[in-house]
């Protein structure tokens, strides 16, 4: 390849919303053949950056252009796909260029084709049911499939708004050989996100956000897990707190489970102890993601014995599972973890307003200012107005808002499905903190996590899922990242070091 | 104060001081009559029990079409067992309200069970309720009722009827429950959002059941006043208080409480559409103008309801609340 050419300008872009500048004089080149990262805290910018490449906003000044006639495609957060649709329509949202809309479509062709484009990540799905039916990984990849499908030239940028959030770590890495091999086309990348890891080992460039503001644009190789960190957060945090090991040692068992069977789990027993954090980790499919529902009560589940407390809990449900004092911050926050156009206050009180009602059956609306109040300082949650709308505080405050939710009433048991998804470094560490706090008040936790740093962040053991059964449970300095690999894929020898071209690991289920 | 009184929060009131110097000016001489007023009062009590039946499954999700059927049915279910069942009132009265509920719970039912989007199966249930209209009352008024019947629509306390009464009444119960109770913060959380609700421990099934039997015994309470009002079974009025009671609860939604369905909104919504419709015809408008009114009202009000540019308009206002403060000090 000769000199690299210039796809994307932006030159001192400036956007401001009433009381915020999202963007001051932002400027960023992407050229071809490179891959250049854009992070930072929520809030400091990059989705306005997205927005204003996408034309969502208009900038103030500055000019964000493609040059040359190259095209920008975009994968969002929320990947835009169209739940009801299956995996084939909506690939064909997109159609080729040069067909006619009206084209009687050719399903078998359009199968066919589905299937390669969705195979170029390594997982093939059943590309004929509604996507909504996927799983947001699944759902990631038609996404990305969609937008490859809609190349017709040689001059693309392609912007990946945050695409691993739901992501395992192994389907990562093959989207980022995927990535890597489209650069290697000649592509310009763009690519967004809150994990280090991920930006260390994808970028060739990385320009780090802050306050709206460009603090850094330096390339891959003079930059570290720690530097980065330095950068985002604008001060140096060295917070590795080890577990501390908060497991009551003669306590019985809050939650005793046998033989639990119901979605992707084909058996599980599980007992989780006072005090104790206990992960489950698996890769996609493996049952990693729907053992807290299973066990809330959300979805229904069959089991051999399930109690709580000592006592049988046979018919479960959420609200039964609640009087329990059980509690459950699911993965997907928007659509299961809040009620977004309700206030803060109203989303923190929902699960359990007996206890602020009057004699008359009425919510005394100063008690439960008081506690909304209480639990946002306690969680430090940014702004601490109680009444402005869940919806309008950032992915970090609103999880930090679930979690106070869940916290508020000390939970006996508490399941935690993806944590940190979607949330910066800051409130990661609030979260952490407030899990290890409550571990060490007594609440026995569970979570399930893609993201092996948090596992073993948080954990003292962790239950790690193969096709739906307990492949092996970690412990002590068995507890490794890279046993958690081997032991998720059911490798027989050590994994290859990540960022290597890998020979693709795949589970050992029979796929298609 | 200023968010309070704000045209976005309070469009109602600012549109009806409008139309009310429209019509002062115009027909003073119609317009402005104690009369006028009293009979609007009143003969809008029962729309507003029915926009009320609307309401209540609405906050939890369920939107019913068959509102006015409902009242429709349950008034000539009330000729019916007064004049032909021969029932007294005292047992007639529990009896239609009881029916109502059941009516909500049938409907809850087709919803929950058989999984049946609330659009659908109430319009299904409309239906079949306009069918038992027409076999109960052979499609004709269902006259003799006996002179008592009469009293409940027509008393007067204080120059001002019963139903007007009757619908304060609901409106504070409902009022309570939605605004006070955990009750009613589950009720706009399942309608929200169901299956965050329902993680939250909110029975969203239950309070569907629930919500829509209030709604239809509160239907059945407007279809026996209607009764009682007219002194006859009329088959052809109950329906048409579908789109007064839908359009009022959606325009209510616009008022007061930032875009949540609420009775407060409802009521004064539906009073403010009422005098316009007054102020039309006593103008002299042909009567098709009322369906014109109400189409163009609804339609006004969703949109208007769906637009909730709510970032913007807190920042404004908190700009100009900032300012004023800075200029206090």
């Amino acid at each position: 390849m000769t000199e690299p050419s210039l796809l994307l300008r932006v030159d001192s872009v400036v956007k401001t919303f009433p009381g915020l500048t999202a963007l001051d004089r932002v400027s960023l080149d992407v050229r071809s053949g490179e891959v250049v990262a854009v992070i930072g805290h929520n809030g400091s910018g990059k989705s306005t950056l997205v927005k204003v490449l996408a034309g969502v906003h208009t900038q103030d000044s500055g000019a964000a252009t493609p040059v040359d006639g190259a095209e920008i495609h975009f994968i969002h957060q929320d990947l835009a796909l169209v739940g009801e649709l299956t995996t084939i329509e909506n690939l064909n949202l997109v159609k080729a260029s040069g067909a006619s809309a009206l084209h009687p479509s050719r399903p078998t062709a359009e199968r066919a084709r589905a299937r390669d484009l969705v195979a170029r990540f390594g997982e093939v799905f059943d590309v004929d049911v509604p996507v909504r039916a996927l799983t947001p990984a699944q759902r990631a990849i038609v996404a990305i499939a969609r937008a490859l499908d809609g190349w017709t030239h040689g001059r693309n940028v392609i912007v990946l708004d945050e695409p691993t959030e739901s992501l395992h770590r192994s389907e990562v890495d093959v989207l980022f050989d995927a990535v890597r091999r489209l650069a290697a086309e000649g592509a310009g990348v763009v690519f967004i996100s809150h994990r280090l890891d991920e930006v260390l080992s994808l970028a060739d460039r990385v320009a780090v956000l802050r306050d709206g503001r460009k603090v850094a644009d330096e390339p891959v190789s003079s930059m570290d897990h720690d530097r980065l960190v330095e950068l985002i957060t604008g001060a140096s945090v060295t917070s590795s707190v080890a577990r501390a090991g908060t497991r009551r040692p003669d306590a019985d068992p809050v939650l005793a489970v046998r033989g639990l069977v119901g979605e992707a789990v084909a058996h599980l027993d599980l007992e989780l102890y006072p005090g104790e954090v206990v992960g489950v980790a698996g890769v996609l499919g493996s049952g990693r993601e729907a053992v807290s529902s299973l066990l809330f009560g959300a979805v229904e589940a069959r089991a051999d014995t399930f109690a709580v407390h000592g006592e049988p809990y046979p018919r479960r449900s959420p609200a039964r599972s609640i009087r329990r004092r059980m509690a459950f911050v699911p993965a997907e926050r928007a659509r299961y973890g809040a009620i977004r156009p309700m206030t803060a206050r109203e989303n923190v009180t929902l699960p359990q307003l007996r206890t602020l009602r009057n004699r008359f059956g009425a919510v005394v609306r100063r008690l439960e200012q008081a506690e909304a109040a209480r639990l946002m300082t306690a969680y430090r949650v940014v702004p601490p107005r109680p009444e402005q709308t869940f919806a309008l505080f950032s992915g970090g405050n609103q999880q930090k808002l679930v979690l106070a939710r869940w916290l508020r009433d000390d939970p006996a048991v508490l399941l935690l499905d993806e944590p940190t998804q979607g949330v910066d470094i800051g409130a990661k560490a609030t979260i952490y903190d407030a899990v290890a706090q409550a571990a060490a008040a007594g609440t026995a936790v569970l979570v399930s996590s893609s993201d092996a740093k948090e596992l073993l962040r948080l954990c003292d053991r962790v239950l790690v899922l193969r096709d739906g059964r307990v492949a092996a449970e970690l412990h002590g300095e068995d507890l490794t990242e890279h046993r958690l690999v081997v032991e998720g894929y059911g490798l027989e020898r050590p994994a290859p070091p990540s960022g290597g071209p890998s020979p693709n690991p795949r589970p050992a289920q029979g796929e298609p | 104060m200023i968010r309070a009184l704000s045209f976005r929060n309070i469009s109602a009131v600012y549109i009806f001081v409008a139309m009310f110097i429209v019509f002062s000016i115009w027909i003073p001489e119609k317009f402005l009559q104690v009369g006028v007023w009293r009979s609007l009062l009143d003969a809008e009590a029962l729309t507003g029990l029915a926009a009320i039946a609307a309401l209540i499954p609405l906050v939890a999700g369920s939107l019913n079409l068959a509102v006015g059927a409902q009242v429709g049915f349950t008034a000539i279910l009330s000729a019916w067992l007064l004049g032909r069942a021969g029932l007294p009132i005292a047992l007639q009265l529990p009896l239609v309200v009881v029916v109502g509920a059941l009516i909500g719970l049938v409907t809850a039912l087709v919803i929950t069970r058989l999984r049946v989007e609330p659009i659908i199966a109430t319009l299904g249930v409309s239906s079949i309720l306009l069918a038992g209209m027409a076999w109960l009352s052979g499609s004709q008024q269902i006259l003799d009722l006996g002179p008592d019947y009469r009293e409940i629509a027509t008393t007067q306390v204080g120059g001002v009827t019963l139903p007007v009464y009757i619908l304060l009444a609901v409106a504070l119960v409902t009022w309570y429950v939605l605004e006070r109770t955990p009750v009613g913060r589950r009720m706009y959380a399942a309608g929200y959002n169901p299956d965050g609700a329902r993680l939250a421990g909110v029975r969203v099934e239950r309070l569907q059941v629930g919500t829509l039997m209030a709604g239809g015994a509160i239907a059945a309470l407007a279809g026996a006043l209607l009764t009682s009002r007219i002194n006859a079974g009329d088959p052809t009025v109950g329906p048409s208080f579908l789109l007064p009671a839908l359009t009022a609860v959606f325009l209510g939604s616009t008022q007061f409480r930032g875009g949540r369905f609420n009775v407060w909104g409802t009521i004064v919504a539906m009073y403010v559409l009422a005098v316009g419709i007054k102020g039309l015809q006593l103008g002299g408008s042909p009567r098709w103008v009322n369906d014109l009114f109400y189409g163009v009202a609804l339609l006004l009000a969703v949109a208007l309801a769906q637009w909730s540019p709510v970032v913007h308009r807190t920042s404004a206002i908190r700009r100009v609340t900032r300012l004023l403060r800075r200029r206090a000090t």
